[in-house]
């Protein structure tokens, strides 16, 4: 799936590029961003999530491509007069200032009244439950709540769209997943839209309402977090995001066979002539060890490896010559340790044909 | 079975305080003779303030006090405001040709002051321009802005882009992201670095002995030519004074703006950043 038709459009991104010297770091980038959206940019490191946030927010000149922010051209307009807020992954607080100037700082330059300053601020403040701490200069708060007080600072703007670039990634993991859902409920409290930048796919997935995978600068694929996780449209992005069970093979009359002995049907495909070369992938816990249905295709194989990751069991099957299927079940209430499979146990492997899918 | 004995450092103990007293005997010597009731400067015989009395009726001294302390006024001032534009804009240098610049600017601080000394001498004389306390201020900037830079970059480190990338995102012209954002967070900074450079300049010789005019002279450069038609012990007691002052100086620059606030001041130059 690619992005959907945008109707009201928050950021749109008309091939955007930035070459650095010789090396082109984002390249032709498209993007439409719908007003409201929590919209993701989910990519490895280095791969120009950072840059293409910068020229949105003006820090950075495009190469080449178009800047719309709510439909207007910002292309060429300085940062200070965009209607864009930033989240900087630094948090980048000014500590000569306490938590309550901080925040008012924007509103302050926008030449707003003294009075409606201080009741934003209170607003504000106590949205992200900093109520308490407005007098307190920024060394004096923990990592989370400075991460809070940049947050109130870029919001209480109330710009068309708020940037942000990794900001949970310096919390340890605790923190950074309560600070995940209170994030999001935040989002969802002041409708404002969010593009938000991250390496951390479980981040991406259960936050986002659309994400875009990015690679070496170019959009692999965009949409919803069920579209990119169920139906990958490129390698890339099956490998990036979870565990894919990624097979290499060749089309051949509905199936493809990725060894001499295995050949797995893909009713669903189309567009590939007989021969091409095309990728196979499906999803470890789409695959069943037992209790199989009648429309199931099934693998024969044998347990490799079993791991223990508490919720999940994780096995390995053999299941041909140089050919493994990493096949995750969930350790329901009834099962018991000795339910699970052992290195060595004969399987068969079982998945639905529309789990089955095929990477050009 | 060896008992390890806690030996006392006898040695660097000894070694410490033959050192301290190499270095301060001197100057106690001064000090101590600037309060002698004679003239003479190898025996004490009573204790009397005429000298400081003397140095206060001493119209060519004062003058020289006057002239010291406009130059290291207006060489603070001068050094102060292009060390810092100086560190902002190598801020914005990355990389290698950022690293080499910064070298550069380090130069002063490593270049014997004698050869400052002499260049700037011969760039003023070639150029035309008159010696005096201009062409003194002049050459005192030139020496100080390194020690700027390095204090200033010291607190800029790291933070400053992202800093003034955020006041520019919350509606900061790049000026005013500089006066009401990076400013603020270096004065503790600029105040340590200017109270330091008063404190060298102030009692620089070496420099000012090389471009200064006739009249009035620098304080150092006046004690010195006085001191070719004898010694009078008026100079113990202004040298007493500046010392006291001086040591004031450098002990409010390293001491105020950690009062002030968290961050780089000179202290953390010479104790490595430790908190
Ligand atoms: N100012 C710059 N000059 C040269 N190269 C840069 C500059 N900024 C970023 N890059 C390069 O661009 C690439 C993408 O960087 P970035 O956008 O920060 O990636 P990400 O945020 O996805 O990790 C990196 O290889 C980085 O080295
Ligand atoms: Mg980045």
């Amino acid at each position: 799936m690619s992005s959907a038709p945008t109707t009201n459009p928050s950021v749109t991104l008309r091939g955007l590029t930035k070459r650095f010297g010789g090396t082109t770091v984002v390249d032709h980038l498209d993007l439409d961003i719908e007003s409201g959206e929590f919209f993701s940019l989910l990519g490895p490191s280095g791969c120009g999530k950072t840059t293409t946030l910068r020229m949105i927010a003006g820090f950075s000149d495009p190469t080449e491509g178009t800047i719309l922010v709510g439909g207007e051209d910002v292309t060429s307009t300085p940062p200070h007069k965009r209607d864009v807020n930033t989240v900087f992954q630094s948090y980048a607080l000014f500590e000569h200032l306490d938590v309550r100037r901080n925040v008012g700082f924007g509103l302050r330059r926008k030449g707003v009244d003294r009075s409606s300053i201080d009741k934003r601020v209170a607003e504000m403040l106590e949205l992200v439950e900093l109520g308490d701490r407005a007098k307190d200069k920024p060394s004096r708060l923990s990592g989370g709540q400075r991460q809070r007080v940049a947050l109130a600072r870029a919001l209480i703007n109330q710009p068309k769209v708020l940037l942000l670039d990794e900001p949970l990634a310096a919390l340890d993991l605790k923190l950074r997943r309560a600070m995940q859902a209170e994030l999001k409920s935040i989002q969802r409290e002041v409708g404002i839209t969010f593009l938000f930048v991250t390496h951390d796919q479980d981040e991406a997935l259960s936050m986002s309402d659309r994400v875009a995978i990015m690679c070496d600068g170019v959009v692999e694929q965009c949409g919803t977090p069920e579209d990119v996780y169920e139906r990958p449209t490129s390698v890339f992005a099956a490998g990036f995001i979870g565990t894919s069970n990624l097979m290499n093979g060749l089309w051949s009359d509905g199936c493809v066979s990725v060894s001499p002995t295995v050949s797995i049907p893909a009713p669903g495909h189309q567009g590939s002539a007989d021969g091409d070369p095309v990728s196979v992938t499906v999803r470890p816990e789409k695959i069943w060890l037992t209790e199989h249905t009648p429309g199931m295709f099934r693998l024969p194989g044998t347990i490799v490896e079993t791991s223990y990751h508490g919720a999940t069991t994780q096995y390995v099957v053999s299941v041909g010559p140089d050919l493994t299927l990493t096949v995750l079940e969930q350790n329901l209430p009834r099962m018991r340790a000795e339910d699970r499979w052992s290195p060595g146990d004969r399987v068969e492997a079982g998945w639905l044909p529309e789990h089955t899918v095929v990477l050009r | 079975m060896a008992r390890r004995v806690e030996r006392k450092p006898v040695v660097a103990v000894g070694v410490t305080i033959v050192f301290f007293a190499w270095l301060y005997l001197p100057i106690l010597a001064v000090a101590l003779f600037s309060l002698n009731d004679k003239k003479s400067l190898s025996s004490f015989s009573g204790f009397s303030l005429r000298w400081y009395d003397d140095l206060v009726h001493n119209e060519a001294l004062l003058d020289s006090l006057v002239a010291s302390l406009q130059v290291a006024a207006a060489a603070t001032l001068g050094s102060l405001v292009l060390g810092t534009m100086l560190a902002l804009g190598l801020e914005r240098i990355r990389g290698r040709r950022g690293n080499l610049i910064g070298a550069v600017t380090l130069l002063p601080l490593v270049t014997p002051e004698i050869v400052t000394g002499v260049a700037a001498l011969l760039l003023f004389t070639g150029i035309g321009l008159k010696l005096s306390l201009t062409t003194v201020v002049l050459a005192e900037i030139t020496f100080s802005i390194a020690y700027v830079t390095v204090i200033v970059r010291g607190r800029l480190a790291g933070i400053a882009l992202e800093v003034e990338e955020a006041a520019r995102d919350l509606g900061c012209t790049p000026f005013q992201a500089v006066r009401l954002v990076i400013l603020p967070m270096l004065l503790p900074a600029l105040l340590g670095a200017g109270l330091l450079v008063f404190a060298l300049v102030f009692d620089d010789f070496v420099l000012a002995f090389f471009t200064t005019g006739v009249d009035p002279q620098p304080l150092p450069v006046r004690v010195y030519s006085s001191i070719r038609f004898g010694v009078s012990p008026a100079i113990n007691a202004i040298g007493t004074l500046m010392l006291l002052a001086s040591a004031l100086l450098i002990v409010a620059a390293l001491v105020l703006p950690r009062l002030l606030g968290r961050g780089t001041s000179s202290l953390d130059l010479i104790t490595g950043g430790r908190r």
